[in-house]
């Protein structure tokens, strides 16, 4: 087996006296999709940005690619290869469709002319391409997830963390997006996946760690943590008596 | 749905025409007004013009707010007029010392606080604008203090033992003006249209968007903040040398700041012909309230100036320019919120619509 592309050693993260994330560790390979799931408040959103340089994990370390993430800033780990997409969407509101996939395409290449080129193919495999020259800002929540995709995209990444988004879409869209993830994971990206729709998340990780309440609850594949009880009882509470 | 301009490469044919078509009309200006008065307006102009864009470039273009632009206003014009008057060094090298200087200055000051978020940036900017103009109205051996520097001439401008100018009207100022004011939209709009004008509107629009796509957020505030100070340092050193006099109360203080902000906000934020409308609206405005223009319009409309208003008009307006600033500041916030230019873009394109459907 090859050395995990992403390794998350015993992270804390400590608002004051509240643990948002303690004592969580796990590791993903190359190719993978990781689910990321919990119910709310399990702190999966934390964890993402004590992965990717927004907080400073509290104790513990993340390892990527074999690297040392603690204390970089996100601009440095996502120069690494590391890209993620917001719970709330981020669209950069006054720039055009275009103009946002090739701020993302402007991290590898300093010339705007080869950034409009990957922009335009990452515009292509979110099939968004025909709202190139609409504001950010006036596209509907569907589009503006896509765009959110197709800009992290445009960064090159190897190891892509998706938050939720799936989040508030119809299930026509939603269905585009686990077809875009599939396809993704075909070309060899890795992924990292949270997510509330479980069937969604069922049908395309290959792995999934639960949290609950900050500390890692069960990890496993999809079919163990269906049956696993005290995952049924963190989402539904204990049988009545 | 909004639908934005096509993505520009490079300039649109028409408006590179006009845009080349009004600085030919502006170089040949002078050959056909002669009269100060107008060449002097239009100078000011011009240095509106370059203050004006470099604010955007800070203010407009990456979001980082600057009420604090008479420091690099005053730093250009100050160190300009101080090498020249008390060293002798020539104003176009001395000229890159006040550069250097401003940019000096902008970077110490980003480099503290564009690490935070929130409005640290435009508090501190005012404070070392504010700190700044107290060391030099008290160092009074090094800058004369509140008296100010009195420029005895501006050396006579030779390439090789040819004299191209000794400075001694108002047209070699006219043009140097009008190369400054070209040079800085110029600029401008090249970095506009580089990696830099995509990270610096990134930054605007969204933070933490930016800083996850790869974006080193303190890094591209600080370049952002060089280019602003390189330029309105050099509109310093310009107006330093062709008005021929400094003190802190001209160069240096809180009006300085904000009225080059105001250029801004009322021609229109990160607009690279914004600035300039704003010039165009607000020099000759100051100019018409200053010299009275407005009261004496209205007597030649038939108001009788010996009346009481009249009298009181002629007394009070030519000092009441603050006043209707505050007026019209408020006016274009309440009803032009993206400025003059803004409001004109929102109309045609209102009025075209409207054209298509009936």
């Amino acid at each position: 087996m090859s050395a995990p592309i992403l390794e998350i050693k015993q992270v804390y993260k400590l608002f004051g006296g509240l643990a948002a994330n303690s004592d969580v560790s796990f590791q993903m390979e190359e190719g993978m999709i990781l689910g990321l799931i919990g119910p709310n408040g399990a702190g999966k959103t934390t964890l993402f940005n004590c992965i990717t340089g927004y907080y400073p994990p509290t104790r513990g370390e993340v390892l990527f690619q074999g690297k040392r993430l603690n204390g970089l800033e996100p601009d440095q780990v996502c120069k690494l290869g590391m890209a993620r997409t917001w719970q709330k969407v981020r669209p950069l509101a006054k720039m055009t469709v275009l103009d946002n996939v090739m701020v993302g395409a402007l991290c590898r290449t300093g010339s705007l002319k080869v950034a409009r080129d990957i922009a335009l193919e990452q515009l292509h495999v979110v099939k968004l391409e025909h709202k190139n020259g609409f504001l950010a800002g006036g596209l509907p929540i569907g589009e503006r997830k896509k765009l959110e995709v197709a800009r992290v995209l445009a960064t090159k990444p190897t190891l892509l963390l998706l938050d939720e988004v799936m989040g508030g879409l119809n299930p026509a869209e939603s269905d585009e997006i686990i077809q875009l993830i599939l396809d993704l994971k075909k070309r060899g990206l890795t992924q990292m996946v949270i997510e509330h729709d479980m069937k969604a998340i069922m049908r395309i990780s290959d792995r999934i760690v639960v949290l609950n309440s900050g500390a890692k609850l069960a990890e496993g594949l999809p079919q163990e943590i269906v049956s696993n009880k005290d995952v049924i009882t963190a989402y539904l509470g204990d049988a009545l008596e | 749905m909004l639908r934005a301009r096509k993505p520009a490469r490079g300039l649109a044919a028409l408006p590179l025409v006009l845009a080349v078509v009004a600085t030919i009309l502006l170089c040949l200006f002078p050959a056909v007004v002669s009269s100060p008065y107008t060449l002097h307006v239009m100078i000011l102009i011009f240095l509106s013009v370059v203050q004006g864009e470099s604010w955007n470039v800070l203010g407009g273009y990456t979001g980082q707010y600057s009420v604090g632009h008479a420091a690099y206003f005053g730093m250009g014009a100050y160190v300009t007029i101080m090498l020249l008057q008390f060293k002798g060094i020539a104003p176009w090298y001395g000229m890159w010392a006040a550069v250097a200087a401003a940019i000096v200055l902008g970077l110490v000051i980003g480099s503290i606080t564009f690490r935070l978020r929130g409005p640290y940036f435009v508090l501190a900017s005012i404070a070392v604008a504010e700190i700044i103009r107290l060391v030099t109205l008290n160092w009074k051996e090094v800058t004369n203090g509140a008296e100010g520097i009195l420029l005895s001439g501006v050396p006579p401008l030779k390439i090789g033992e040819t004299v191209i100018t000794d400075w001694s009207s108002k047209v070699p100022f006219y043009y140097a003006g009008l190369a400054l004011a070209v040079l800085t939209i110029l600029v401008n709009y090249a970095v506009q249209h580089s990696k830099l004008g995509y990270y610096f509107q990134a930054i605007r629009e969204d933070q933490d968007a930016a800083h996850s796509l790869g974006i080193p957020l303190a890094r591209y505030k600080n370049i952002a903040l060089a280019i602003s100070a390189f330029f309105t340092a050099w509109s310093g050193a310009f107006y330093g040398l062709y008005v021929g006099f400094v003190d802190p109360s001209t160069v240096q203080t809180v009006e300085v700041s904000v009225s080059i902000v105001l250029i801004c906000i009322i021609g229109g934020i990160g607009t690279i012909l914004g600035p300039v409308v704003g010039s165009l609206v607000l020099v000759p405005l100051a100019e018409a309230l200053r010299s009275n223009l407005i009261a004496d319009g209205l007597f030649a409309l038939g108001l009788d100036p010996t009346s009481r208003t009249g009298l009181f008009l002629k007394e009070n307006l030519a000092h009441a320019h603050v006043l209707i600033y505050g007026i019209l500041v408020v006016v274009v916030i309440l009803f032009m919120p993206d400025g003059v230019l803004g409001y004109v873009k929102a109309v045609t394109r209102k009025r075209a619509t409207r054209t298509e459907a009936a």
